[in-house]
């Protein structure tokens, strides 16, 4: 069983390089590095999964090859992807809220990037582990809905408008279940700390003909686990909860005037938001970084749980309907959130009363 | 066998028609019989009246088409009734007005379907409808100079339409009030979910429709002036397809053949209708797997899985056509008095196909029943949604499944029997849900009726004597039928009754060939299903009508 790595990256970093007798400056350049490293991963992965992964999950579910023409599986299309996309016009429409219109889609990538920085990716590679870690995560993230207001009300478009209503209408409702769901993983834990979280998940939890089942929160409290994926999956407005974007309906939501860099950057932030919900629903759940085998491959096992959420959004996109924004409205108020605080009171009696 | 059955029912229709004469004697001024029913010439004044007797008192409660046309010292707009209990029993009320000033006074207080119907006629032709509240073109441009179908329109003349009169139409955006709560939005013409060049004015009230009035056209050929303007023998054939293009082509050359077979009397042989049931079977199931593919996107949003599945199973009809007729989309299957050869050979091979074809399908529908119809979600989402109450539709004169799926019980194929239909095995599907859901369901049904139909056609095909395949009656090359007859013969296609009124004057070509599309009529009931409902539901509405623009528009 892997136990957390003690020191943050920059840390680790700094003391391979011999940063440490540069002070602040020694410290920022290897917070840098680190970030630089972390970020270029996270976005490798949005790069794999936007162009080519979506495309050959869903041609699997639907019969059909999808992408082979470049390169082995057709992997060569990411670059080629890459460069079509960033060699196209950037159309900015008639009456846009230019400030606002530009910076949209760099908050809404921008917020994603911000939660990794704390996430314990196994390996020795966190950023930070602020004693509020789970707050942070939570609370960076939902920055994103305004990085989607903002899309679509700068727009100057009405589909656009409609999205970002349906973007706030969404995170509000499913946002709250979401945290309340989360603190009931911190009633067991005792603590925000991300790190310490996941330390709490590897103990064993009962043994099974030899098969060391670890006590990950996903088999202690499976409900609150089903709580939070749902909840998770309507955060990042993946199908059946992609309201926001409703494209048979509202055409693309509020990302219907983007193109170019700005669409790229708005897709690169929706994928970098699906792993960022996977990341914390492993950290959260499924006990972080740990797997079979050396506690050197933990952040292999992280990258398979979070792949394993982007499959799952990817399954349900092929499966499921999207729900109507009063029915998905309705779920959020009158279900979700008096599940996740009869959860919430539930865990609290057993873990009062019990541990 | 069609003559034998007008033969057992001419007395009951002559007895029918003494009553009618009672019923309307003080408004009836002459007779005037079409082929397929009684007419009625009435005074342009008293349209109302004459409808609306006909409908409460005589139960014709299915306007079905309404045909105007500008004749040389006359215009003349005929209103075809049916009855949704018995479709063979028609009357046909013919309305001349003046050349001069042609005002006609508006069905529409009796039948709503009307609207569309005279708006149209309004367009193409030039009559003007007394009292209709929206008597503006609908197919054309409303900066359209002239009315194509008239006698003194100069088809050479350029439509030199300033900018300033055809403005661009996204300007009207603003049209309400500045501090009105609602907001007007264009859905269409260029949309994911309007399948085809529609453009839907919605005014929205927050995520609530206010108002939808589809604005269609975009893809108006003036396929009912080609038509007059070829031979009845070979060139109108090829048109049909090319009016509901979803794979439904043969389905639509057998409404354009029953007219025209009736009108100049040939006899197809029984081995070609029965050839010609099993191709638009075959064409109808294609048609429902796009349909239901298409709705389930709407509903699904995404590519899915469902639509690949229902393109997959319509692609096994598609290459089965393929083989019948040689083309996948554009059929041109069908002659007058049968078909243009015959199955293909070895035989054997080929019914094997279809069996393996016909034989999936029960599988294949269960696949579809536990991805969709058993789906929580889809049910939430189309159970209750898009309500169209069994009096509106037959207001509006829905018909097919739309129809089907308001509790109508109503089947050209069952109820006013043609081709093989009445000599095979098989029920028609109707659910009384009157909603999105129920519209899905009947279409499923059908694919499932259909392929028991065609299993029989093959059983049917496979033990037919060699010497007996005739698959073309003797029919002249050219074709001239009598005079002045009139004839309006519909058949059941694949988005309902889809119907061709031709009226012949002695050459070889129409001298008025009028389509009565069943899409173009079901559209109509798109406000009546979504306002007060949210988008999703208008677009699922919109979806599970199942149009085609190439038919709406023609």
């Amino acid at each position: 069983m892997i136990l957390q790595s003690e020191t943050p990256l920059p840390d680790t970093l700094s003391n391979l390089l011999g940063l440490d007798g540069f002070g602040v400056a020694g410290e920022f350049v290897a917070a840098f590095i680190a970030a630089f490293i972390v970020g270029n991963v996270m976005l490798a992965m949005t790069g794999v999964a936007g162009p080519w992964a979506k495309r050959k999950i869903t041609a699997k579910f639907t019969d059909r090859i999808a992408a082979n023409r470049i390169g082995p599986a057709g992997l060569g299309t990411i670059p080629a992807d890459a460069v079509r996309l960033l060699a196209k016009e950037l159309i900015v429409p008639e009456g846009a809220d230019r400030p606002a219109w530009d910076v949209a889609p760099l908050i809404v990538a921008g917020s994603a990037m911000l939660g990794f920085a704390v996430i314990p990716m196994g390996s020795g590679i966190q950023l930070a582990d602020p004693e509020v870690g789970l707050a942070y995560v939570f609370a960076v993230a939902s920055i994103a809905s305004l990085g989607m207001v903002m899309a679509g009300y700068a727009s100057n478009n009405k589909y656009s408008m409609l999205g970002a209503l349906r973007a706030v209408a969404q995170n509000l409702a499913y946002e709250i279940p979401l945290v309340i769901t989360g603190i009931s993983v911190v009633l067991f834990t005792g603590s925000l700390r991300l790190s310490e979280i996941v330390a709490a998940q590897q103990e064993t939890l009962i043994s099974l003909g030899g098969v060391a089942i670890p006590s990950w929160f996903a088999f202690v409290n499976p409900f609150a686990f089903v709580l939070f994926l749902t909840a998770n999956v309507a955060e990042v407005g993946r199908n059946p909860f992609d309201i926001p974007e409703a494209p048979t309906e509202i055409v693309a939501g509020f990302q219907t005037e983007y193109s170019s860099v700005y669409f790229v950057l708005l897709y690169l932030g929706e994928f970098l938001h699906i792993f960022l919900g996977g990341a914390i629903t492993a950290v959260l759940f499924l006990g972080g970084a740990a797997g079979p085998g050396p506690e050197s491959i933990g952040f292999l096992w992280f990258v398979v749980k979070i792949w394993a959420f982007f499959l799952l959004t990817q399954w349900l996109r092929s499966a499921a309907p999207r729900l109507r924004i009063d029915q998905l409205i309705e779920i959020g108020w009158k279900g979700m959130l008096e599940l996740s605080f009869l959860n919430l009171i539930l865990t609290a009696l057993i873990v009062g009363v019990v541990v | 066998m069609s003559s034998l059955e007008e033969g057992e029912q001419t007395p009951e229709i002559e007895a029918g028609e003494t009553e009618l004469e009672a019923l309307l004697d003080d408004l009836i001024v002459d007779r005037d019989d079409h082929e397929n029913a009684p007419a009625f010439v009435i005074r342009p004044d008293t349209v109302q009246e004459t409808l609306g007797r006909l409908k409460e008192e005589a139960g014709y409660d299915h306007l079905s088409l309404v045909t105007a046309e500008e004749y040389p010292d006359r215009y003349e707009s005929i209103y075809h009734l049916k009855k949704f209990d018995d479709p063979t029993d028609e009357v046909s009320i013919v309305v001349p007005t003046d050349a001069e000033n042609p005002v006609s006074e508006s069905a529409k207080p009796v039948f709503r379907t009307a609207d569309w119907h005279e708006r149209e006629a309004y367009d193409l032709i030039g009559i003007d409808y007394d009292d209709h509240p929206d008597l503006r073109r609908i197919l054309l441009p409303e900066t359209w100079q002239g009315h194509p179908m008239g006698r003194d329109y100069d088809q050479n003349r350029p439509q030199m339409v300033p900018l300033r009169d055809h403005a661009n139409p996204l300007e009207d955006d603003h049209r309400a009030d500045s501090d009105s709560d609602t907001m007007f939005v264009n859905i269409g013409p260029h949309h994911p979910a309007t399948h085809g060049v529609l453009h839907l004015k919605t005014t929205l009230d927050g995520e609530q429709v206010v108002d939808v009035e589809p604005d269609i056209g975009y893809l108006h050929r003036n396929e009912e002036q080609m038509a007059q303007q070829s031979t009845y023998r070979y060139q109108i054939m090829p048109y049909p397809d090319r009016w509901d293009y979803i794979s439904a082509g043969l389905l639509n050359e057998w409404a354009y053949a029953r007219a025209a077979e009736d009108l100049a009397d040939i006899e197809v042989p029984e081995y070609a209708q029965i050839i010609r049931t099993m191709g638009a079977e075959l064409c109808r199931i294609a048609a429902h797997m796009l349909a239901v593919g298409t709705f389930a996107l709407d509903i699904y949003g995404d590519f899915t899985a469902i639509f690949m599945y229902a393109i997959r199973d319509r692609e096994k009809a598609q290459n089965i056509l393929e083989d019948l007729t040689g083309q996948r989309l554009m059929f041109n299957y069908f002659r007058l008095g049968g078909v243009v050869w015959d199955l293909p050979e070895p035989r054997e091979e080929f019914f094997e196909k279809v069996r393996t074809f016909v034989d999936e399908i029960p599988e294949a529908l269960e696949e579809y029943h536990d991805l969709i119809t058993g789906n929580e979600i889809l049910q939430m989402r189309t159970v209750g949604t898009g309500v169209l109450p069994e009096d509106v539709a037959k207001n509006y004169g829905a018909t097919g499944p739309v129809a089907r799926g308001s509790g109508i019980d109503y089947d050209i194929r069952r109820d006013d029997p043609y081709g093989y239909y009445d000599e095979l095995d098989w029920e028609v599907p109707v659910e009384d849900g009157c909603d999105n859901f129920s519209r899905l369901l009947v279409r499923m049904r059908e694919v499932e009726e259909s392929a028991k139909i065609i299993e029989q056609c093959v059983d049917l095909l496979e033990d037919w004597p060699e010497e007996e395949r005739n698959i073309q009656a003797n029919v002249p090359r050219t074709l001239r039928p009598d005079d002045d007859t009139e004839i309006y013969r519909t058949v059941e296609g694949a988005k309902g009754e889809l119907g061709v009124y031709i009226r012949s004057d002695g050459t070889e070509k129409p001298g008025r060939f009028k389509i009565r599309s069943p899409c173009f009529s079901n559209l109509q009931t798109l406000p009546e299903m979504s306002n007060g409902e949210y988008i999703p539901d208008m677009i699922a509405a919109l979806g599970s009508l199942d149009i085609v623009l190439g038919e709406v528009d023609r």
